[in-house]
């Protein structure tokens, strides 16, 4: 099969919304109406239950230029993931589409991929048993793995009607999307191609109108080191050595260290 | 629209002012994003940079109010630098006609003007003719009493510095935008304009139009592809609504609705009136005829002239607009209202004002798929003390189009079939179900009834079967039209009668639905050239893609460019052939003297650049809305002498020295309308739940307003209290001689639903275009302070 990715050309992106409505519509997500927020976005940034979120950027360029950037912000799904690396439980893993999905019957909610995440995505939705009992699993876009399987597009896909968002064989996507940079360059010099390879890319790309830290998001991500020992040595050989359970409790001390490396999220998302 | 939503790629250049499609009509930027990509340039021009400003190359910001203005300007510019379709205009257009000595136009005001009646004698501006009342004309265009000579007259006084100086545009970016849309002027190139209710909700919202299709003409853009004076409709079915007579002056097919006076009191009296001595609208007859036929049916004949008396007739000269039913309710003067999805306590102008005259009415009955603002506005929580307000009120559960079957029309004219999708909630029914049932009850209760008033409803024909839920292909089948002898379909209006022998409920609409099926249910997405889709749904007239097409044309009959081929003369076959459906005699030929009058509908054939049709002149001009910040530039007269004034009460005027900013109302991609459907739905609520109101950094710094405080707008109308929005897209004005702000906000709000806040509509004027009587949403003054 060849390899599919989802592209997201902001500059065709006219803000409209559907993206949001249909994700929510096909994942059953709950509404989670906000206060105020001073602009046009309508949450600060996705959440357990808001799995993509439009952003909107008021952007005085250095050149004088205004521009209202739009975003369609979800998981970029990482080739290197580190919430799969972060993920003590193994409820974390890559599908044969590169979609990072998330294992409920193994996610214990930790929020370590919480932490972890190099996009500040994964949120942890609360839930309530028969007994009402409070529990907590990770949750974040799944690309519509479920639609995948069927030979269909992520619903956001579907619902684009500008074809800012689209789902397509990578190679033929990212000889495409070089010819659009080369064309929005005119109007935004500092446009480029988000697929960062730090992380080894991404299976959702974006064709960004400026700097990715306009955005905020991360100029050159990577996995931390820490996070990566973590999970490809200490964990498989801990296991094996003292059991799940202590490897868990070991787990939450590295998290921090982790945290402390990353140095917090970087920018934060920049809305107005 | 001329055109339609697929043709918009065509363009080289698109002009969207007074809309904000991005937003509002989310969908046609699948075309116009097609048309960026074939390179084509996409200029915004509205007071606020929205989220069309930013898919667009060029954004000019204009004043509220001032369209006129801004395109007289561009006119003027076209004209200075010769970039006009100098074959065009001189062929196809009225540039040529001679125009008698009885116009003049002097410091704003027309020839025949009377104060009294705040209208003009428009026959002052009628064309100069021969003794055979043939139009004379000057081909050479110098003549100075040409229309041409008296358009450049006209709009000579529209240079860029005054322009700018009332449009607050940044004059550099004017500039650009009319080189830029000039450019199309060019042989073989298209532009085309897309406006909505930012242009027509103006007290000159119709001369505003009338200012585009000027712009239009001179660049050669009508009936081309590509091209276009193109309305983008506010709902998915408002051209189906005003095709079907909507609208109180007209009945079906946009002909006249008659009047109670000595002159139509005959069938034939009224007919004469209405029906032009040339253009295809000498055909009246033929289409009234049929409609009468479709209403009365065998009660229809030549002895009682076709059931005309039973139609009911206009009071001369008196206004039935939305506002004036208001005024009337306010007086008292009005018993009963039924309201098909229709929230006036949101929507109307002066919300509060209309929401209280509903408490004159004796009844009222609301047909909605949620309990609205307005068929609420009895109880506590709309302020109101329900034990004090007599006004009965009935609700009907209305269905959603998912829920019922039939047609919706777009802007581009297509009638589009729908199928039931889902079986309706609860008791709720679909309009035509409603509407089947009351005038059944109506027909049965006045069926033994021996009073000359109940007339009408005996003789009206209701055969659309005995139950409660109707036929609907039968109701199509009439809407075509059929032969009454034979029951056959009609083909088209070129087969109906003046006799009673064919009825046709909607002469545009005659050929929809002929012998071999309802074409409306086409689903063929073949796309045989130039995205037109013939065999895609229907669209009026006669499935014509692009109006005026023969225009599409040179005077030879070849096309203008072969990347832009509509029709053609096919010398050969010795027809019309091509993309499209020919808006032309199809064997008319080069041999025939009107070969060259592309424009079928009116008289003469040529596009009308000087029309005496509206009220307000044969030209557009500048004034300023009924509320506004600075004396007109142009003129000493500073308000549109052909508006009527309603009810004062209704209507109470602000000052700019007590209210000094100019306000807007707009829509937003995430509600609809009066909100009555979306912001009962979590999944819209939930993307803007709040009302807010955007002010410009710099007005927020002089009134000490933060980014999400709670603020005060108040205007002569009232007050509301909203979050504040401020932002970078909101940019004061420099006008003539005094900075000015203006601050927007979406009107979908109210008390009703999960998403409410507070009306705008509690804030605007009473008061409307002098053409279609229109509101003045768009442009109104007020001032604000923080909560």
């Amino acid at each position: 099969m060849a390899d599919y990715i989802k592209f997201v050309d902001v500059t065709k992106c006219d803000g409209c919304r559907a993206c949001m409505v249909a994700c929510k519509n096909w994942n059953d997500l709950p509404e989670e109406p906000q206060d105020f927020s001073g602009s046009y976005q309508s949450h600060e940034k996705v959440t357990a239950n808001t799995w993509n979120v439009l952003t909107f950027n008021e952007h005085q360029r250095s050149d004088g230029n205004f521009e209202w950037l739009f975003r369609h912000q979800s998981c970029l799904h990482c080739v290197e993931a580190a919430c799969e690396k972060a993920c003590p439980e193994d409820a974390i893993s890559h599908t044969k589409f590169g979609s990072v999905v998330i294992d409920a019957d193994k996610c214990v909610g930790c929020g370590y991929c919480v932490q972890g995440c190099t996009f500040d995505v994964v949120e942890l939705a609360t839930y309530k048993d028969k007994y009402g009992k409070e529990y907590r699993k990770a949750q974040k876009c799944d690309l519509c793995t479920s639609r995948l399987e069927e030979g269909l597009k992520p619903a956001c896909v579907t619902a684009c009607h500008t074809d800012c968002l689209i789902y397509d064989e990578k190679d033929t996507v990212l000889a495409e999307a070089e010819k659009r940079l080369a064309v929005v360059k005119e109007r935004f010099p500092n446009a480029n191609i988000y697929n960062p390879q730090g992380i080894k890319g991404t299976t959702s790309v974006y064709l960004l109108a400026d700097k990715p830290s306009v955005y905020g998001l991360p100029e050159n991500p990577k996995v931390p080191l820490s996070q990566i020992v973590w999970k490809d040595y200490a964990q498989p050989l801990g296991k094996a050595l003292f059991g799940v359970t202590t490897m868990a409790v070991v787990g939450a001390v590295i998290s921090t260290a982790i945290n402390k490396e990353k140095g917090g999220h970087e920018g934060g998302q920049d809305h107005e | 629209m001329t055109n339609h939503w697929n043709d918009l790629q065509h363009a080289n250049v698109l002009m969207i002012i007074g809309a904000n499609p991005a937003e509002n009509h989310p969908i046609s930027f699948r075309w116009i994003t097609k048309a960026k990509e074939n390179g084509g340039k996409l200029i915004s021009v509205d007071p606020r940079y929205t989220r069309t400003s930013q898919m667009a190359d060029m954004y000019g910001q204009l004043r509220s109010g001032t369209d006129i203005a801004f395109i007289g300007g561009m006119i003027n510019y076209v004209l200075e630098n010769e970039l006009y379709h100098k074959e065009y205009v001189a062929n196809y257009t009225n540039a040529a006609y001679l125009v008698t000595d009885t116009y003049s136009f002097e410091d704003g005001m027309f020839s025949g003007y009377d104060e009294g009646k705040r209208s003009y004698d428009k026959t002052k501006w009628a064309f100069k003719t021969d003794e055979d009342g043939k139009v004379l004309t000057d081909p050479t265009l110098k003549d100075p009493n040409c229309v041409f000579q008296l358009m450049k007259k006209h709009f000579s006084r529209y240079d860029v510095d005054t322009v700018v100086g009332v449009t607050g545009t940044d004059k550099k970016m004017y500039l650009d935008i009319c080189k830029t849309y000039g450019s199309t002027g060019e042989v073989g190139k298209a532009g085309t304009i897309l406006y909505a209710m930012g242009t027509t909700q103006h007290t000159v919202g119709t001369q505003n139009i009338r200012s585009y299709a000027i712009l239009q003409l001179l660049l050669g853009n009508i009936g081309i592809q590509g091209g276009g004076v193109n309305a983008l409709r506010g709902e998915s079915n408002v051209q189906g609504s005003t095709d079907f007579g909507l609208l109180y002056n007209n009945v079906t097919g946009y002909m006249k609705t008659p009047e109670a006076t000595e002159v139509d009191s005959t069938y034939q009296g009224f007919l004469d009136r209405i029906t032009p001595k040339a253009g295809y609208w000498v055909n009246t007859p033929k289409f009234y005829t049929s409609m009468l036929k479709s209403f009365y049916g065998d009660n229809a004949t030549k002895e009682n002239e076709f059931g005309y008396h039973y139609i009911p007739k206009l009071s001369a000269g008196k206004n039935y607009s939305f506002m004036r039913l208001f005024d009337a309710m306010y007086r008292g003067e009005l018993e009963g209202l039924l309201l098909f999805g229709s929230n006036p306590a949101v929507g109307g102008p002066n919300a509060r004002q209309e929401k209280e005259s509903l408490s004159n009415l004796k009844w009222m009955v609301a047909v909605d798929l949620f309990e609205t603002e307005t068929s609420s506005f009895w109880q506590k929580e709309a302020g109101a003390d329900p034990a004090s307000i007599q006004t009965e009120v009935i609700f009907l559960p209305a269905c959603a189009s998912f829920e019922k079957e039939g047609s919706v029309t777009n802007s581009g004219r297509w009638m589009q079939y729908r199928w039931q999708a889902i079986k309706p909630k609860g008791e709720s029914k679909a309009d035509l179900e409603i509407v089947h049932m009351l005038a059944r009850k109506l027909k049965d209760y006045y069926k033994n009834s021996s009073n000359p008033a109940d007339l009408p409803m005996k003789a009206m024909t209701w055969d659309y079967g005995e139950h409660d839920h109707p036929d609907i292909d039968l109701v199509c089948r009439e809407i075509n039209g059929y032969d009454m002898k034979t029951k056959k379909q009609v083909k088209g209006f070129g087969d109906l009668k003046d006799d009673g022998s064919t009825c046709s409920g909607n002469w545009i609409y005659c050929g929809f639905y002929p012998e071999e099926g309802n074409l409306s249910k086409r689903r063929d997405s073949t796309n045989e050239g130039m995205s037109n889709f013939l065999n895609w749904s229907y669209a009026w007239p006669a499935n014509r893609r692009i109006l005026y097409n023969r225009a599409s044309a040179d005077l030879n009959g070849k096309a203008w460019s072969k990347d832009r081929v509509g029709i053609e003369w096919n010398a050969l076959e010795g027809k019309w052939m091509g993309h499209d459906v020919p808006d032309f005699v199809v064997t008319k030929g080069p041999d025939d003297p009107t070969f060259k009058d592309p424009f079928i509908m009116i008289a003469g054939g040529k596009g009308a650049i000087y029309s005496t049709g509206l009220n307000e002149g044969p030209l557009p001009e500048h004034y300023e809305p009924f509320e506004n910040p600075m004396l007109n530039s142009f003129s000493s007269v500073q308000f549109n002498p052909a508006v009527q004034f309603g009810e004062k009460e209704m209507n109470p005027q602000g000052d700019v020295s007590k209210y000094p900013i100019v306000a807007t109302t707009y829509r937003l991609s995430e509600h609809w309308q009066s909100g009555a459907m979306t912001r009962s739905l979590p999944g819209l609520a939930e993307l803007v739940p709040h009302m807010f109101v955007e002010i410009s950094e710099e007005l927020a710094k002089e009134k000490g307003i933060k980014n999400k405080d709670k603020i005060f707008v108040s205007s002569a109308r009232g007050e509301i209290e909203a979050y504040a929005m401020v932002t970078k897209r909101f940019k004061p004005y420099k006008l003539k001689d005094k900075t000015v702000h203006q601050i927007g906000m979406p009107w979908h709000f109210g008390y009703k639903g999960i998403a409410i806040g507070a009306t705008a509509n509690h804030l605007t004027p009473h008061i409307g275009d002098a053409n279609s009587s229109i509101p003045e949403y768009k442009a109104f003054l007020c001032d604000v302070r923080r909560a």
